[in-house]
């Protein structure tokens, strides 16, 4: 079947399989140049790519606006720090970041999806507040220094194995990780349970009465998303060696918004695409001024008055027209 | 017990109060924002960093602090003005005015914010308090400027109060609420009153920051922990509404303030949070009803 949905996650599938060629000539140059910094930097790009891409999966299709995303991944990025520090085991702080966000997911679902429209943007905006505050304020947590002294990784998989002090080997790893969470997101919501956030986005009085319970398919989209922040929030310690609680404040989360908002909500890879752009936007413009708020404010301000799909927007029709001929044929 | 009363829980109460007139200041003006335009200010927390600013700017131009208490918002009413009818208006009819609106007021938010670091430097500032001393009430020893806070914030929201609901002016403002269209088809011009009620609302969260400015330090960010607050206000006093937001304000600052002398301050905020969560499971609609509507 291949409606209008169907050819917008395929034109997805495409622009990823294109992330992922440019990510390999960029790890293929990086590693040629023995370059460290712009490989780390476009490795924290695909790390901050994932929880836009959880804001998407909230906004895009089932229309909640979450202002508080980076609780999610900054509990990742948290646990894992702290499993890496007590095991130095990829295996296992992945293992504990996933069954934390489920966990973080259904707790933080259960009390954010009591409302909808501007509360729901506003609990979940208190609920990261007030989290970030308290581990701003836990001396065993690292207080407002973070938690330093992440060891350098060996990641086994088996026949072969990874360093995370390598540059290009860890950025093909959180390339293999966002892309495979990406895959993931888009089959899921190419699923009926995709479909029906969509309708719940579009009309949620009227999906009761087709037999679907909205709290459940909610709580669904939020765990989801949840779990996808935490699964990103776990691989910044390994990059960085540290996390602070700035992963867990508001300007996180507001980056986040920013990123969907720029590479097109709704399209799930967009928020990968957007967080390459925020990144580089941020980089040039950083080189000749600190104050590059004003610019990437007025950018996305733009952005939302005249460009409401984003990045997205002006590149997705024609591939989506090129696959819609494709399928007459 | 009544040293107990006179020496810790009575100024422990003041100060609780005099934060909680400048949080229903900040809170009125969102909720009257939401009230009207239907829209959540999310620059408003920096608008409230800009009246410090500005207080902070002309007080060392060396005009005397009663003057900025009205040539502060008197300056930020035009600049609101301008939003309104440049940004919020360009987008209010879009699809999905919630987001729209919340994610453009974001944006300028960034901006004011960034504009704030550029002029100013990112250092906090210390002003001076204006009138120092204490005053002795009942053998209770309490800082003069608090009781000031108090009292001016205090006429101000019942100066709010009286304006929306026993003058002309209000009655319009409060028939745009109800309904948009009847109110402009019988003659109200819902433009200028949506505008003048958005410069208004950021207006008295600008007073707030002059208010509270000799008690805080001022700097870029200030509005960011501040604005948390006054959304927990609004969401339990019932968003668009003018009394909800004064009760609301008034309760939960003085949990804080009397939750706080037996935890840790750091906690205080998830006692308030969770208030509001039970609130919202309980009663969605908060305390009173909307601007309005009630």
């Amino acid at each position: 079947m291949r409606d209008e949905l169907t050819i917008k996650s395929h034109a997805g599938y495409w622009l990823a399989a294109l992330l992922l060629l440019a990510g390999l000539v960029v790890a293929g140059v990086g590693f040629a140049t023995g370059d460290v910094f712009y490989l780390r930097l476009a490795s924290e790009a695909l790390i901050f790519g994932g929880l836009a891409l959880s804001v998407d999966i909230l906004l895009g299709y089932t229309g909640l606006l979450s202002l508080g995303q980076a609780l999610h991944f900054g509990l990742g990025a948290y646990v894992s720090a702290l499993a890496l520090i007590a095991t130095q085991s990829f295996w296992t702080a992945m293992g504990v970041a996933l069954a934390a966000g489920v966990l973080g997911g259904l707790v933080g679902g259960f009390i954010a999806n009591r409302v909808r429209g501007v509360y729901f943007a506003l609990i979940t905006f208190g609920m990261a507040q007030v989290s970030a505050k308290v581990v701003y304020n836990t001396r065993s947590l690292g207080a407002s220094d973070g938690l330093i002294g992440v060891p350098v990784l060996d990641i086994n998989f088996g026949f072969f194995s990874l360093s995370s002090a390598s540059p290009t080997a860890f950025f093909l790893l959180a390339l293999a990780i966002l892309l495979l969470l990406y895959f993931l997101a888009a089959y899921l919501l190419d699923t009926p349970f995709g479909r029906l956030l969509i309708a719940v986005k579009a009309n949620e009085r009227r999906v009761p009465f087709l037999g679907y319970r909205t709290a459940t398919l909610r709580l669904g989209s939020y765990v989801l998303a949840a779990t996808i922040a935490t699964l990103s929030g776990a691989l910044y310690p390994m990059l960085r060696g540290f996390v602070s609680p700035e992963l867990l404040f508001f300007s996180t989360s507001g980056n986040a918004v920013i990123t969907v908002i720029l590479g097109g909500a709704g399209t799930l890879v967009g928020a990968l695409y957007g967080s390459v752009l925020l990144t580089v936007i941020k980089s040039v413009v950083g080189s000749w001024t600190e104050h590059h708020l004003i610019v990437i404010g007025l950018l996305f301000m733009v952005v939302v008055i005249f460009l409401p799909n984003g990045l997205m927007g002006l590149i997705q029709p024609g591939i989506r027209a090129r696959l819609a001929r494709g399928g007459r044929r | 017990m009544l040293e107990y009363a006179q020496f810790v829980l009575a100024p422990q109460i003041v100060t609780g109060l005099a934060l909680g007139v400048a949080v229903i200041l900040v809170a009125l003006g969102l909720t009257i924002i939401f009230g009207l335009l239907d829209v959540i200010n999310m620059s408003h927390g920096e608008f409230y960093a800009l009246g410090a600013f500005i207080a902070l700017a002309l007080g060392q131009v060396g005009l005397p602090f009663w003057l900025l208490l009205v040539a502060v918002p008197v300056l930020i009413l035009p600049i609101g003005y301008a939003v309104e009818r440049g940004l919020i208006q360009r987008v209010f009819h879009s699809e999905d005015r919630h987001v729209t609106t919340l994610l453009l007021t974001f944006g300028f938010g960034l901006v004011l914010e960034d504009a704030l670091r550029l002029t100013f430097g990112p250092n906090p500032f210390k002003p001076e308090t204006p009138i120092r001393g204490t005053i002795e009430i009942l053998g209770t020893y309490l800082p003069l400027y608090r009781l000031f806070m108090i009292v001016v914030g205090g006429l101000i929201i019942a100066g709010t109060a009286l304006v929306v609901y026993r003058t002309r002016l209000g009655a319009m403002v409060r028939a745009a609420a109800f309904d948009r269209n009847m109110a402009a088809s019988l003659g109200v011009p819902v433009e200028r009153v949506y505008a003048g009620a958005f410069a208004f609302g950021v207006a008295l969260a600008g007073l707030a920051g002059v208010l509270l400015a000799p008690i805080y330090s001022v700097f870029p960010t200030m509005g960011r922990d501040f604005i948390l607050m006054a959304f927990t206000v609004i969401i339990v006093g019932g968003m668009g509404s003018i009394g909800g937001a004064v009760i609301a304000g008034l309760f939960l600052t003085q949990v804080q303030a009397i939750a706080s002398l037996y935890i840790s301050p750091v906690w205080t905020d998830p006692i308030v949070f969770a208030i509001m969560v039970l609130m919202l499971m309980v009663r969605p609609q908060g305390l009173r009803g909307r601007l309005g509507h009630a």
